[in-house]
């Protein structure tokens, strides 16, 4: 569980630079449907980094602290310590923050498998963008507020909400679900080739008198 | 939904005209990563230490509730003059001491973490400290935070403090808290000793100097922040108010186990 802890916070920690290297290629390449075929290599790829990113959030939230071994009752305790860092961002009222803390990790889970699959890739990124966004609202409503609380983002080490988080949820995070968006919004409306020559068959067509 | 496109390019995929040598070349570099990642060791993303390190104690508590030999310790860096403490105490420790630490599961550890940009916090410690080394120090605490306003605005501290008990107690008391012949000391930005100076310290002012030594190691960046320990180890330490209903819950997850 550690070694696939690793990967995926691997992913998540350095994804961002394949998509960056991706988008510069990306503009580079002047055949329009050799940019269209790169477009969907990058959309598989940049599924699965924001998709890792989810994962490891989920892990990170959920894992058991040290000394314990996985089971129901050490979830449970993790869920809690994770009420505690929710509510310490003293957004939500106690009974909102419990709810949020008990949801979120399994729907980051969710959303993290959803985005790997490549299933409705349009509506899986986009939510995951809103989501990531919505993670960094908090973490600017902690830093304005004076808060020294843990991020609770469940990535990587322990880091305090502020502008450190805030431009690595931007960098790492936000960035590659935006692109990921933008791509799976871009690839579904471009103009396939089949309708491109379809004009062309129908001229051939008799018409009935 | 349209998934034409998802599957003509799975098609695409499966029949090998994508550069497998370039996905197998990224797949070796992210194997690589993982291996070499500092967190392919095994550490928490929640804790800095390793899973079996061995518990250090946090020192001898001067100012605590309940029994020692609870399951669960809090132990919690305070500032008598910031708020968030009070509302930490209000909401949260006084229903803690009347149910949990009642019945032995928890074990409150108080320890001071006067902030130097809080006029009164110094000499609200002293005066807790004082009251600790007759046992009145339960009654004094919740007079400080009970009456924080009113002495925060004007230092009149030993006006509540007289209140929370009789008259030759807050004598002893008195005597106690005015021992020292120089300025309350608090916790400085940069980390120093605050009895660094100070030729002869008054031993009223030890244990605050050692509850500050102790806030630096964990560290402690605002107050209140409070460690929990269980079984021996030590929880990462958190900041800010929580309320009681969530501490509970996670004590109660503890203790399930």
């Amino acid at each position: 569980m550690n070694t696939l802890n690793s990967v995926l916070t691997s992913i998540a920690e350095y994804g961002y630079w394949f998509v960056l290297a991706g988008l510069i290629a990306a503009f580079c390449v002047r055949d329009p449907r050799k940019r269209g075929t790169l477009v969907q290599i990058l959309l598989v790829f940049g599924g699965i980094i924001v998709g890792s990113i989810f994962l490891a959030a989920a892990y990170g939230k959920l894992k058991p602290l040290p000394g314990l071994a996985w089971s129901w009752h050490s979830v449970k305790i993790s869920i809690s310590l994770f009420a505690i860092q929710v509510e310490s961002y003293q957004i939500l009222s106690p009974a909102a923050a419990n709810l949020v803390a008990h949801a979120l990790p399994f729907f980051e889970l969710f959303l993290g498998l959803w985005l790997i699959t490549g299933v409705g890739r349009r509506f899986s990124s986009l939510l995951a963008t809103l989501v990531l966004c919505g993670f960094m609202i908090a973490i600017s409503h902690a830093y304005h507020k004076g808060l020294k609380i843990d991020c609770g983002c469940g990535i990587g080490p322990p880091a305090e909400a502020g502008p450190a988080a805030l431009l690595r949820d931007g960098l790492k995070f936000l960035l590659p679900s935006l692109l990921l968006t933008i791509g799976a919004f871009w690839i579904h409306h471009k103009p396939s080739a089949a309708s491109v020559s379809a004009p062309a068959t129908a001229t051939t067509t008799p018409s009935l008198p | 939904m349209n998934f034409c496109s998802d599957s003509s390019f799975a098609k695409t995929l499966w029949k090998g005209r994508l550069p497998w040598p370039i996905l197998s070349i990224l797949f070796i570099l992210i194997l690589g990563l993982s291996i070499a990642s500092p967190s392919a060791t095994g550490t928490s993303g929640k804790t800095t230490g390793k899973a079996t390190r061995a518990v250090e104690p946090l020192g001898q508590p001067v100012k605590a509730y309940g029994s020692k030999d609870a399951p669960i310790t809090m132990e919690v860096f305070t500032d008598y003059q910031c708020p968030s403490c009070r509302n930490l105490y209000e909401y949260t420790l006084r229903l803690m001491i009347g149910d949990y630490v009642a019945s032995g599961k928890v074990y409150l550890v108080h320890h001071d973490f006067p902030l130097s940009g809080h006029k009164y916090s110094g000499q609200a410690a002293r005066w807790a400290n004082a009251a600790a080394r007759v046992g009145e120090f339960q009654s004094v605490e919740a007079a400080l935070y009970d009456n924080q306003d009113s002495w925060g605005a004007d230092g009149n501290i030993a006006k509540y403090v007289s209140a929370a008990m009789s008259g030759a107690e807050f004598k002893r008391v008195a005597a106690i808290a005015g021992s020292c012949d120089y300025p309350a000391i608090t916790s400085r930005p940069d980390g120093s000793n605050p009895l660094a100076g100070i030729a002869r310290p008054c031993p009223l002012d030890i244990p605050i100097a050692q509850d500050i030594a102790m806030g630096y190691h964990i560290p402690v960046q605002a107050t209140p922040t409070y460690v929990i320990s269980y079984k021996g180890q030590h929880l990462p330490p958190a900041s800010g108010a929580v309320s009681w209903m969530i501490l509970k819950q996670f004590f109660d997850s503890l203790l399930s186990q």
